[in-house]
């Protein structure tokens, strides 16, 4: 016999709960704001050339002096409504067909192949030719931005439709759900998660491709903001220009994942696996 | 019209690509009959009751189901795995059928509150499933069930999860449901005591691909007394008779 004494393994209460209740939303402050802060001393110690990477609080300076004039906010206004008409407009069709194609076996046999050849183009590839259809103006913005979203959802939708637990569409199908129904308060309910990640890729492409487009036809906008403070080589506004966009990206996040926790009320809270930070 | 059957299996064979599932079953059940169906695990229970729900077509032979009134729904099942929407509360859960035929809300709830109370859910009645245990999940199914009120109950181990005291209220009420509204119910158990309490009939079936092997019909007077009924001489005899057909399916090749 060993006369190692016997391993005791214990089980205790998780470690308080107060000290992580805190640090999500402090996290999520403090990685920005390092950054910025790392930028900062960077240029200040000049190992970045400032004509290049000019220093936050610089950008920060040009920022409140263009939206006093009120550009800026009306650069940011441009944006949006860019952003959000082509969401809606590519968000809308690419929800439904996601749940007619995830239902239904025989749409998706019919549409998948067209699909899966359209979707790994570029779609800013496609602006020269929706500029030659609808011209320099607001529609072909709005078009492009729902190309790309609509694309964004229609995948999540199809593939949160598919990832439903067949015994719930049994129940409806034993209980007599018409279509309709089948669609509303189970394949819509059930694919729910999946859409919320789509809708949140699908914000993103929106500001990724309207930040392109505002290269055309337009004297408004972040993006044009942007390019044009590349061709007058200003440097600082320019920055000015994507800090906005992040902050758009930023803020768009935290608008989905509110709108997310209210609707989804029904899963359980814990996302993070037990016992890992 | 009248007919003398409720439902009639007829030489129904079910194949899953190679394997076959069922073969050549027959069974004529009658209105208002309560018959159970015991048979070792992956017999085609499960297979048989979801082609009786119009889930699963036979490969072979056909299913007959008269159905009395065409305004109400004609069979409604309970699934022997959780089934419930885990993006409903339980009381949108429990009226699922109701609302999927139209019923209001008011009505709904008419219908619903006594069924809650039944089940030990009332309080939660506006929890979501992840805050249900497993037993309360099988009871909310339960009573989606029996708040639609089809003419035939298709039940699949509906009570397997369930502890002794739930499941000793949840078979009385089923019996007060089936003797009240003459409903037909076909009840797959694991229980050979269950299908003793509960039923007019015993379907016995044989390891895959089932058969039936066996029809034992139930003798007792009803209403039942559990107790009284457990140390009745023929139900001792008819637990052991059955007792015995289902070892020779579980060892075969003995
Ligand atoms: N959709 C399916 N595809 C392929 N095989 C299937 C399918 N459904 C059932 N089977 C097979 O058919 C056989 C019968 O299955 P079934 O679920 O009817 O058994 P059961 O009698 O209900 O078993 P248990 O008592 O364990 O629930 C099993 O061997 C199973 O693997
Ligand atoms: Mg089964």
């Amino acid at each position: 016999m060993s006369d190692r004494p016997p391993d005791i393994v214990l089980i205790r209460p998780a470690p308080a709960e107060t000290a992580l209740h805190l640090s999500p939303a402090l996290l999520a402050v403090a990685s920005p704001l390092l950054l910025l802060l790392g930028w900062e001393a960077v240029v200040r110690l000049a190992w970045l050339d400032a004509r290049f990477f000019p220093a936050p609080s610089d950008v920060l300076v040009a920022l409140w002096q263009m939206l006093l004039t009120g550009m800026l906010l009306q650069h940011t206004f441009w944006t949006l409504q860019r952003v959000l008409i082509g969401f809606v407009l590519g968000a809308v069709p690419g929800l439904l067909l996601g749940l007619v194609m995830g239902l239904s076996p025989w749409v998706r046999a019919f549409l998948k192949p067209a699909i899966a050849a359209i979707y790994p183009i570029p779609k800013v590839a496609l602006l020269p030719l929706i500029m030659m259809i609808f011209g320099l103006g607001e529609p072909s913005k709005w078009i492009i931005v729902a190309i790309a979203v609509f694309f964004q959802l229609l995948l999540s939708t199809i593939a949160g439709v598919l990832g439903i637990e067949r015994i719930y569409l049994d129940v409806a199908r034993n209980l007599h759900a018409t279509r309709l129904q089948a669609y509303a308060s189970v394949a819509l309910p059930g694919a729910l998660p999946s859409i919320f990640a789509g809708c949140q890729l699908g914000l993103g492409m929106a500001l990724i491709v309207v930040v392109i487009a505002e290269n055309f036809g337009t004297d408004a906008g972040l993006g044009y903001l942007v390019w044009r403070s590349w061709q007058v080589f200003e440097v600082t506004d320019m920055y000015v220009g994507l800090m906005m966009i992040a902050l758009l990206g930023y803020l768009f996040q935290l608008a989905m994942g509110r709108l997310e926790r209210r609707l989804l009320r029904w899963r359980p809270a814990a996302t993070a696996m037990k016992g890992t930070p | 019209m009248r007919s003398d059957y409720k439902i009639a299996i007829r030489a129904v064979t079910r194949r899953f690509g190679a394997l076959a599932a069922l073969e050549r079953i027959d069974i004529a059940i009658a209105p208002g009959e309560f018959v159970c169906i015991v048979g070792p695990s992956g017999c085609g229970k499960t297979t048989l009751l979801r082609i009786l729900a119009g889930l699963e077509t036979p490969s072979t032979g056909e299913v007959a189901i008269v159905q009395q009134d065409p305004a109400r729904p004609l069979n409604t099942m309970i699934f022997q795995e959780s089934s419930i929407f885990p993006w409903m509360t339980v009381r949108q859960n429990v009226g699922y059928g109701l609302r999927l035929r139209g019923i209001g809300a008011a009505e709904r709830a008419r219908r619903i509150a006594p069924l809650l109370d039944l089940t030990g859910l009332a309080r939660f009645a506006d929890a979501f499933p992840y805050q249900l245990s497993g037993g309360m999940k099988q009871r909310v199914s339960v009573a989606r069930a029996f708040a639609n009120d089809p003419e035939l109950l298709l039940m699949d181990e509906p009570f397997a999860a369930l502890d002794e005291q739930n499941k000793a209220l949840l078979q009385e009420e089923l019996l007060r449901l089936w003797s009240a509204e003459r409903k037909t119910v076909v009840f797959i158990t694991h229980s050979i005591d269950e299908a003793l309490v509960l039923g007019d009939r015993v379907l016995v079936m044989t390891a895959r691909p089932g058969r039936i092997k066996a029809d034992i019909p139930v003798p007792f007077a009803r209403p039942r007394s559990v107790v009284e009924l457990k140390q009745h001489p023929d139900y001792v005899r008819l637990n052991h008779e059955i007792w015995k057909l289902l070892r020779d399916e579980v060892r075969p090749a003995a």
